[in-house]
């Protein structure tokens, strides 16, 4: 057993088998490790411009937590500003930072911008890369109205300096001035950055901060501090540590990106499949060959390790091929779409592509190695078979008819079904994506059994053609089988994914129909901090001639852990019982709330993240002060990953003074035009075109049209696993075309016209894909109830009703088999093109 | 004869199936260094168990295989794989030359797989392939030959790493007579030039004669047949 | 806006040294001529401790104290601790507790031979909240943990700067000196340019340093000069030189003079006092700053006088740094480069004592725009 020799043996092995496959069969071997390759490069992009968006995300969250030890947040509201100096005389305190940090309404642009206040003087020791630029504008930044704007902020709104930027605050329109911008190095993302006394008075926040960074002394215990200033801090502010801070934004798209990684994961997952194929079929094929070899003097260890080898071959040549496709690929997203991905979480512009060698290699090792995975089984299957036996060419049993079927694919299927019940791992699904894994092996497992016994079952139909295609698979499902695998992988998690974006929109437009009754909303701009109704101001609306009824709604953000992404608090006009009507409940609503407790509605990813239940106490921290609610009902929100929670407006204005309102809803009555309304509630306000007046249908539009973008990069995908899927059924019928030659020769021989040979092939095609569709729609479907219920609700904490897209399905099941017949047509056009009389003598 | 046997084979026996007929029956053999040796029986007789059992690839039921006193039936796959790799060669009735290398690598594979570096692989499969007279058709691939060719190549590769034993199963089945003539007047001269003992199991009592020993495999044993007998 | 002559030089140094912008804006609401800002004029008497303290209704305010140090190791090393205090009328009306009504620089350097270059560093903040202020009872000012405060007729220092950290006690031995006419000290031709302006010479200092985390227990003498105004440099002007010197006989010098942009005198003056408490106090015509030998900064190429001829009246000085690297370079933060440092005395090739020469201007013309 001495291992040089070992080595000796499994290098010559694999030099005279690599030299076959490429010197036989260059386009089987190349579409492999494209197929490898386009997996590759679809997580290596995805992750290389995900990457990109995150370092971009990373290096804003760091340039604003700068040297920061703590740093102190309250809500948007924030706390009163004598916080200030109380924590600056903390004994372990060095220095500390005031800040405001508000989501700036901007007219007319149905957006907001970051902004942030602050003293120039302190932050320059907090932040000093941020303010680095800033430091001889100090005088400039003092003015009420001057606003120094980033890049990327100010190619967004397409300002320069001088230029005048219109903002909302309150109910009224003020303008700042944009002094100057700072380069791309200072701030990477969308910021406005102002004088803290001038946020203070501009936009409206007299006494009030909602940040305050601190620096430690050296020798000072953070931790202990934190625990000091979590007992001592105002109810709703917190000390988090700059990792908490800067995990934040991480954190809000994690699953998001967890999700997409996911399935690229599965795009290659794929691509083992079809190395799996391709290696079963050419051991099949080359089974004398390698007797050969093995009867030359070539140990088990050798063979298995060359045929290994093979794999790796494949693998490594498409895992550099798709860097290198991904890096590009990624490139050209970065430059023409931005990081943002389709989701506007992670909005952003002009990140640069990093490479880094880390991921490179991580991706270079994962297609290698899966690809290495889908040429195991065979390999070992190769070096089991008896020489002997290979030599005489009597069996030709692939690898799948010779795997264990019955009992492991049972315990796959059951720990699949296993998998599906546990909790999430941080906050990712990944017992769900394992589940999918276990369930698709299983079911791949299933398959030659499955074919044996609906191939057997195939009624005969007069024609000789189809009659003999049937025969042919009756005596070869083992072979059909191989073929098969990937593309049942691939289309299954097609029919899934499509399933579950289906049953996702379905359920979001009906939820947008549920949650915009009214005929017309306003907002000044949505997620602002500083645009709001003013108590008059409502009181005018509502009072408008055209006007039935008229909703107020105050949204605003809470934070009820350190640790966890703000929660949505929206204040609303939203009585008890008729609390189903107006929320989209998906729990019944607690009929009788306790006399003299306030209710409160947590949606589904609160309920889910902090485990407030109907009929549980939740303690909110309102107005400086912490208030118990009591949840009456669990709402369905597909606008708040972090959670939200609805209270009655009543309470709020109680808890805060606050009479303000974010968001209106109006009801016309019956005469009133639509068009009129606006107009009318236009002239009420005085803001001019700078209000977001839209009738609900078209918000929905609007809305739906934001989801379709979101999920391009899924279907995107979707088409990916289509074509590997594609090249899977190609590979399989050219390779079993030509593991066929001597057959077609002999069928011709016998008298059996070329067309004949081809419609039978077609016949096969057919036969083969739509059982493949069949099966695939069928573990699909099972695939999508695991997305929907377990995999999304997990990364999104909201729930999804199923819906089938039966048509998308049924176009795609007619494309699928349509392909399968053509490349089943072209590879046996292919191979019959050789010489009968040459393929018959060559079957050796 | 004092020294010992190549090969001995002790008691071999073999059923294809548990309670069937026996394919081999305590069959016995001993086989001298360069001795030539065939084996002739009818079809299933068990002639091509017999060569797979000498050469490792299949397992008896009972019974031992020596080579030059090494138990080979007590060793594992790989070991035995080894001394087959470096002990025994092959002629196979399909010639089995790999198609997409070319003659003179066909002929070199087992010194590749031995390790051989190139230079020596190359000149010593040139010595066999002169000495087999296709030294003109080196570069060439099989698909471009003639059954005959192809045997050629197949016992020049039977003996390019100087096994000490070469098995051939039928090497002339799918040859007609003149060539088949030929080759095994090739297969003779060969074994003689480098010294290798070979079993030849065939159904052609005319390929026979050219053993040293004809034996007659039946009921799963061997009997002796003369030397030199009817014609 | 008004051509007038000389300036106060730490006024200006103030303003273009550490925040040249804010200068710039103290200097576009002196030109907007709001007479919000109170005038200095002849004639007021200074009232002590009152005066001692801070006057925010004036534009600009500093405390500036320099001085020589003894380490127990004999080592001599100079020191400057620097309080600016500056009005700011933008936005007058913002109620924000943050609004910068009032601004506080500070500014600390040690000179240390044995360094070869000086220590320093430097706080800018808005006053408020308590944790920077000017008090205007008597000296007591403020910037965090940086502070500079009289009692007893004692002053107390403490500066607490990343890499070096000070904390004397420096007690009055003679009342204070009245610049100018009795503090009303004329900065140019023209009489609205002008400052309050007194100095507290011959301190007494004790207390310790630390350098690099290595503490020192000093001694020495110091000087301090308090100074207030609302309005200050000529157009013309380029730069200037100032000197205080605490002599070794007990009595105490002073003199300035603004420098044009062809190098000339624009304005000078100074104040002599003898140990008795004798003044003399010099007009422009008696006061003749020399330049002596130049030393080129090699990290900013600018060059130097840094021994100078002083003739004050009848009476003629020399002047030689402790040493020659004494260059603040603030460019980082505000773009002003300076040489501000401990300079020895001669009279007649005899050391009669120790002071302080503040040289602006030399890299390029100072804006005060």
């Amino acid at each position: 057993m001495s291992a040089p020799g070992g080595a000796r043996g499994a290098w010559a092995a694999w030099r005279t088998l690599t030299r076959a496959q490429l010197r036989e069969q260059p386009l089987r071997v190349l579409a492999t490790v494209f197929a490898i390759a386009l997996g590759v490069a679809l997580g290596t992009s995805v992750y290389l411009v995900n990457g990109a968006a995150l370092s971009e995300f990373d290096l804003a969250a760091r340039r604003l937590v700068g040297d920061s030890d703590i740093i102190v947040r309250g809500s948007a509201d924030g706390f009163d500003e004598t916080l200030f100096p109380a924590l600056a005389r903390l004994a372990g305190v060095s220095a500390a930072s005031p800040m405001l940090e508000l989501e700036v309404a901007l007219p007319a642009r149905h957006a907001s911008l970051k902004v942030v206040g602050l003293d120039p003087f302190r932050a320059a020791a907090l932040q000093p890369a941020l303010m680095a630029q800033i430091g001889n504008d100090a005088r400039a930044l003092f003015a009420h109205d001057a606003i120094i704007l980033s890049r990327t902020a100010a190619e967004q709104l397409q300002l320069r300096r001088g230029d005048l930027l219109p903002i909302v605050v309150g109910g009224d329109l003020a303008t700042l001035r944009v002094i100057d911008t700072l380069s791309g190095d200072a701030y990477p993302e969308a910021l406005g950055l102002m004088d803290i006394a001038a946020a203070q008075w501009t936009l409206g926040r007299l006494g009030r901060l909602n940040r305050i960074d601190l620096r430690l002394r050296p020798g000072t215990d953070a931790q202990a501090l934190r625990t000091e200033l979590a007992r001592s801090l105002p109810a709703g502010v917190v000390a988090l540590t700059p990792a908490m801070e800067r995990g934040r934004a991480a954190n809000a798209t994690r699953a998001y990106r967890v999700n997409i990684n996911m399935l690229a994961l599965v795009a290659l997952l794929t691509g083992a499949f079809l190395v799996f194929s391709t290696q079963s079929l050419s051991v099949l094929r080359r089974r004398t060959a390698l007797g050969l070899l093995r009867s030359l003097g070539v140990t088990r260890r050798e063979l298995r390790h060359a045929l290994l080898g093979e794999g790796l071959a494949m693998g490594a040549a498409g895992s550099m091929l798709g860097v290198l496709l991904g890096a590009l690929s990624a490139s050209l997203v970065l430059h023409y779409l931005g990081t943002d991905l389709g989701n506007r979480q992670l909005a952003g512009m002009g990140a640069a592509l990093v490479l880094r060698p880390g991921p490179i290699i991580v991706s270079l090792l994962l297609g290698t190695g899966i690809a290495a995975l889908g040429a195991w089984l065979p390999a070992l299957e190769a070096a089991r078979r008896a020489p002997a036996l290979a030599l005489k060419s009597a069996d030709a049993e692939p690898v799948m008819s010779q795997l264990p079927a019955g009992r492991p694919a049972l315990a796959l299927l059951a720990t699949a079904a296993m998998l599906a019940w546990l909790p999430p791992l941080g906050g990712v699904p990944l017992a769900g994506y394992l589940a999918i894994a276990a369930l698709l092996a299983g079911s791949i497992l299933l398959v030659p059994a499955l074919l044996r016994s609906v191939i057997g079952a195939l009624p005969r139909t007069g024609s000789v053609e189809l009659d003999t295609a049937v025969a042919q698979l009756q005596g070869g499902t083992g072979v059909a089988t191989v073929g098969l695998a990937s593309i049942i992988v691939s289309f299954s998690l097609m029919v899934a994914m499509a399933i579950m974006v289906h049953s996702f929109r379905q359920s979001f437009d009906r939820w947008l129909i549920r949650l915009l009754p009214a005929d017309i909303e306003l907002r000044i701009s949505t997620g602002s901090d500083t645009g709001a109704f003013t108590a008059d101001q409502q009181r005018r609306l509502a009072a408008l001639p055209g006007v039935a009824r008229a909703d107020f709604r105050r949204v605003t953000q809470l934070r009820l852990r350190p640790d966890r992404p703000p929660v949505a608090l929206i204040a609303r006009d939203v009585a008890n019982a008729g609390a189903a009507d107006t929320l989209p409940l998906v729990s019944d609503a607690r009929a009788s709330v306790p006399s003299g407790a306030q209710p409160a509605f947590v949606s589904e990813a609160l309920q889910d993240l902090y485990g407030y239940r109907s009929g549980a106490t939740l303690v909110i921290p309102l107005g400086g002060a912490l208030r118990p609610f009591y949840v009456a009902g669990v709402w369905r929100d597909y606008v708040h990953p972090g959670g939200a929670v609805v209270i009655a407006r009543s309470a709020y204005v109680a808890a805060t003074g606050d009479r303000s309102a974010s968001e209106a809803s109006f009801w016309r009555r019956p005469q009133a035009g639509l068009g009129a309304l606006e107009s009318a509630i236009r002239a009420s306000l005085g803001l001019g075109d700078s209000l977001d007046i839209i009738a609900s249908p078209q918000l929905r539009e609007r809305s739906l049209m934001l989801f379709d973008r979101a999920f391009a990069l899924t279907y995107a995908l979707e088409a990916i696993a289509v074509v590997i899927g594609l090249v899977g059924v190609a590979v399989a019928a050219s390779s079993t075309a030509l593991a066929r030659r001597a057959q077609f020769g002999m069928l011709r021989h016998l008298g059996m016209l070329r067309r004949q040979v081809l419609a039978m092939l077609a016949g096969e095609g057919v036969i083969m894909s739509a059982l493949a569709v069949v099966y695939g729609l069928l573990l699909g479907a099972v695939v999508s109830l695991i997305l929907v219920y377990v995999i999304n609700r997990q990364s999104f904490g909201w729930s999804i009703d199923l819906a089938v897209p039966w048509r998308r399905l049924g176009a795609l099941s007619a494309v699928l088999i349509a392909a399968s017949a053509f490349t089943a047509l072209w590879s046996g056009r292919a191979a019959m093109s050789q010489e009968a009389i040459r393929a018959v003598r060559e079957d050796w | 004869m004092p020294s010992p046997p190549l090969l001995a084979l002790e008691d071999l026996s073999k059923r294809y199936r548990p309670g069937g007929a026996p394919v081999l029956d305590q069959l016995r053999l001993e086989l001298r260094a360069g001795e030539y040796v065939a084996i002739m029986g009818e079809s299933g007789s068990g002639k091509s168990t017999l060569l797979n059992i000498i050469a490792g690839l299949d397992r008896p039921d009972s019974g031992r295989v020596l080579c030059a006193g090494t138990v080979l039936t007590a060793l594992d796959d790989d070991a035995v794989t080894r001394w087959r790799r470096a002990s025994v060669g092959f002629v196979f009735q399909a010639f089995h030359v790999l198609p997409y290398l070319t003659v003179l690598q066909n002929v070199a594979l087992p010194l590749d797989l031995l390790g051989v570096r190139a230079a020596r692989r190359e000149l010593r499969a040139r010595q066999l392939l002169e000495a087999s007279g296709l030294g003109a058709l080196a570069t060439r691939y099989p698909r471009e030959l003639s059954g005959g060719e192809l045997q050629r190549i197949a016992i020049a590769r039977a003996l390019v790493h100087r096994p000490q034993l070469v098995l051939a199963d039928e090497p002339t089945g799918n040859l007609d007579a003149g060539t088949a003539e030929r080759i095994l007047a090739l297969l003779r001269e060969q074994l003689r030039a480098n010294a290798a003992a070979a079993i030849l199991i065939t159904h052609s009592r005319t390929a026979a004669r050219s053993a040293d020993r004809i034996l007659r495999l039946e009921a799963g044993r061997l009997h002796a047949l003369a030397a030199q007998s009817d014609t | 806006m008004r051509t007038s002559p000389p300036p106060a030089a730490r006024l200006a140094l103030a303003l273009c040294t550490l925040c040249p912008a804010l200068g710039g804006f103290a200097a576009q609401e002196q030109r907007a001529g709001d007479s919000a800002l109170p005038a200095v004029v002849p004639g007021y008497t200074l009232q002590f401790p009152r005066d001692f303290g801070s006057h925010p209704q004036f534009g600009i305010e500093w405390w500036y104290l320099t001085g020589w140090l003894t380490t127990a190791r004999q080592q001599q090393l100079g020191f400057q601790v620097t309080f600016f205090r500056i009005r700011s009328r933008l936005d007058a009306s913002n109620p924000s507790a943050f609004a910068p009504h009032q601004l506080l620089i500070a500014h600390c350097a040690i000179s240390d031979p044995q360094r070869g270059r000086l220590w320093q560093d430097q706080r800018i903040r808005r006053a408020g909240f308590g944790l920077a202020e000017a008090q205007s009872t008597d000296t007591k000012v403020w910037i965090d943990d940086w502070r500079l405060e009289r009692s007893d007729d004692a002053y107390s220092a403490q500066v607490t700067a990343a890499d070096f950290a000070l904390s004397l006690s420096l007690a009055s031995t003679q009342p204070p000196m009245l610049n100018g006419q009795a503090g009303y000290s004329r900065k140019g031709p023209d009489t609205a340019s002008a400052s309050y302006y007194y100095s507290q010479p011959q301190l007494r200092v004790s207390g310790s340093i630390v350098r690099a985390g290595r503490s020192d227990t000093v001694s020495g003498v110091a000087w301090l000069d308090h100074e207030w105004s609302s309005e200050y440099l000529d157009r013309n002007a380029a730069g200037w030189d100032w000197v205080g010197l605490n002599l070794d006989d007990g009595s105490a010098l002073m003199a300035f003079r603004i420098r044009g942009r062809q190098g000339q005198s624009l304005w000078a003056g100074g104040t002599l006092r003898g140990a008795l408490g004798d003044v003399q106090t010099f007009g422009p015509a008696q006061v003749l700053f020399t330049p002596g030998r130049r030393w080129r900064s090699p990290r900013t190429a600018v060059s130097y006088p840094v021994t100078w001829s002083l003739r004050l009246g009848e009476r003629e000085f020399e002047l030689s740094p402790l040493l020659d690297d004494q260059e603040n370079d603030a460019r980082q933060s505000s773009g002003a480069i300076y040489w501000e440092g401990a300079v020895r005395v001669q009279e007649r090739a005899r050391g009669v004592g120790r002071g302080y020469l503040e040289l602006t201007g030399y890299d390029h013309p100072l804006s005060l725009r």
